[in-house]
């Protein structure tokens, strides 16, 4: 079995790094862009598996990222875990629309975002 | 008229007696009963004459009641010896009196009426006049929805001028058929204070009202009108939006050193940081994320400190230059990091001015660093200040190479929790750090901030402070 590839997505370093390292503790590759425009450019190369984005970015918001992820065939279809530090919740409207596989709210535990990660790649490998 | 009178009977009897003596004296012999037919005639005849005086007196009495009467006199009124005539004018006299009283009577309530409509007037012009110049526009309608009252807001809001003696249907004045509607509805449903939140589009933006319906009712509890009052919302619902927009900012930016902080916390708890060397790491992450979150809360209490007047400021005479050069080192390794250049400005001697040095530090600190984050990796930022002789100040500038600013976000780019849409994308932020720069200057310091700029070639943000000689110069005058 090949290893599962993640790419996480965040303007905070530091949030980038703390997700990128439980993530390769857990045996994820994993790629990291600084907005969602790095991001696009990326998975032209190395398509991935799983995608943790933050939801406000500059240059390229979250909700961007993904609506142009959707548009385009080749990536529509990637798993998606969207981290947000806004004080309302993302609609259930929005969510569904975009396919994104759940919010997790700032500050989160990164053991919480492994679980998600791990619940999202099992229900998409069975669908 | 009285001689008169008499002078006739005379006449008469005189006549009579004449005639029969004359008669006598040519030896007439009468016929007793021709005699007697000839006294009785005469009888008659003074009977008649004193009848027809009689009446004749009466008539005249008559006359002069009816002169009296006409003259308004009746209390002259007095005449004698007829009881007919007497009773009349006691009659007379009765009812001109209860007529004079009556008249009195009148004359007192029509005074009485008109004081109380004197009043009334004043009273129904002073409550126009209070309508009138109510800040909120008072839109009064009758039972066909014609249009009754305006004051002058409500002129202005929709623009038209009202004839007040003319009552027209309110679509020839307004041009909105839902608030038209909308009264209509309210009217047709009786209902009395009614709250509505409506919205104009006016010549440059929108503007947005808490209109309040009620239908005024009769004594008969039947519809007679709608009084429609439109309060002015549009500032306190941008207060309200910028207030959210400033919820969610600080919510953002308090949420990021946090869930920087608690993510590595669980980490060092769940045995993820394998070597001392990852754990030292991890410990000075939390540290400074901790220091982040803190010089944010800082941030916003200071502005609130400055507001409410409960900062504490320490001012003492000190170089701006100085205070300058201190701040480009603190921000050099941050500008470094994008490669940007930032010059600095040439050392002035007599650039005193009475300041907190923290504070002015913040300030220039804060233009600083705006400089940097709306400026492209490559750019040029330019730090002036300058001292003007003549108008006792110092002139700080900080020059960017930036993005720029839209023409019509300039005049709010230092309001609280502002930021430019167009450049959001640029940089994160509260848009707290322009307002503290505003606070400090101007209610701190009594100086004055400004900006100009370009879209594409950048912006210059800047101060003037007064000198510290020119405030020396005021307290001793």
């Amino acid at each position: 079995m090949s290893q599962r590839k993640a790419l996480v997505v965040d303007d905070e370093i530091h949030i980038v790094q703390v997700v990128a390292i439980k993530l390769r503790n857990n045996g994820f590759d994993v790629r990291t862009a600084e907005n969602g425009a790095v991001a696009l450019e990326l998975i032209k190369t190395e398509k991935p598996d799983v995608i943790v984005t933050d939801y406000q970015m500059p240059v390229m918001s979250g909700l961007e990222f993904i609506e142009n992820l959707r548009g385009d065939p080749e990536t529509a279809d990637i798993p998606v875990i969207m981290l947000t530090a806004r004080g309302f919740a993302i609609e259930d409207e929005k969510k569904e629309q975009l396919k994104i596989a759940n919010c997790l709210s700032k500050p989160f535990s990164p053991r919480e975002v492994l679980r998600c990660i791990e619940e999202t790649l099992s229900t998409s490998s069975v669908t | 008229m009285g001689t008169k009178k008499y002078y006739l009977i005379f006449i008469l009897i005189l006549s009579a007696v004449t005639l029969v003596a004359n008669i006598v004296s040519i030896g007439f012999k009468p016929n007793p009963a021709a005699v007697i037919a000839v006294v009785t005639g005469l009888c008659v005849l003074i009977a008649l004459s004193v009848f027809l005086n009689y009446l004749s007196g009466t008539i005249s009495s008559l006359e002069v009641i009816s002169e009296k009467l006409k003259e308004g006199r009746p209390d002259e009124l007095h005449m004698r010896g007829n009881a007919a005539i007497e009773s009349l004018l006691d009659a007379i006299r009765q009812f001109s009196a209860d007529s004079v009283q009556e008249t009195r009577d009148m004359e007192k309530k029509t005074a009485e009426y008109k004081l109380e409509l004197q009043l009334l007037t004043k009273e129904k012009e002073n409550t126009e006049a209070i309508i009138y110049s109510i800040r909120d526009a008072v839109i009064v309608s009758d039972e066909y929805d014609r249009l009754v009252m305006a004051n002058a807001a409500a002129e202005e809001l929709f623009g038209f001028k009202k004839d007040p003696d003319v009552s027209i249907s309110l679509e020839e004045f307004i041009d909105d058929n839902d608030f038209i509607e909308l009264v209509r509805q309210n009217r047709q449903s009786r209902q009395c204070h009614v709250k509505h939140e409506v919205t104009f589009d006016g010549d440059q933006h929108q503007r947005t009202f808490d209109c309040i319906i009620s239908c005024m009712k009769d004594n008969e509890n039947q519809v007679s009108g709608v009084v429609a009052v439109l309060h002015d919302i549009t500032r306190e619902k941008e207060i309200s939006r910028m207030k959210n927009d400033f919820v969610s900012h600080v919510s953002h930016e308090l949420k990021t050193p946090l869930a920087s902080i608690n993510a590595y916390a669980e980490m060092l708890v769940d045995g993820e940081a394998e070597d001392q060397e990852t754990i030292t790491e991890f410990c000075t992450i939390i540290q400074s994320q901790a220091q982040r979150l803190n010089r944010l809360i800082e941030e916003i209490l200071n502005i609130s400190r400055i507001e409410s007047g409960l900062v504490k400021v320490n001012k003492e005479c000190l170089s701006v230059a100085i205070v300058v050069q201190e701040a480009v080192k603190m921000i050099e390794s941050y500008a470094a990091e994008k490669n940007i250049t930032v010059n600095l400005p040439a050392p002035i001697i007599h650039d005193q001015v009475n300041a907190d040095k923290d504070m002015l530090s913040q300030v220039v600190i804060n233009l600083l660093s705006n400089a940097v984050k709306y400026t492209e990796p490559g750019g040029n930022i330019k730090v002036d200040s300058e001292v003007n002789e003549s108008d006792k100040i110092v002139h700080v500038t900080v020059t960017d190479t930036g993005v720029g600013i839209p023409p019509e976000d300039i005049e709010h780019v230092f309001d609280k929790f502002y930021r430019v849409e167009a450049n959001k994308k640029y940089a994160k932020g509260t848009g707290l750090g322009l307002n503290l720069v505003q606070q400090i200057v101007e209610t701190v310091h009594d100086g004055k901030v400004f900006v100009t700029s370009t879209i594409g070639e950048g912006s210059t943000f800047g101060f003037d402070m007064p000198l510290a000689t020119s405030q020396v110069e005021e307290t001793v005058k």
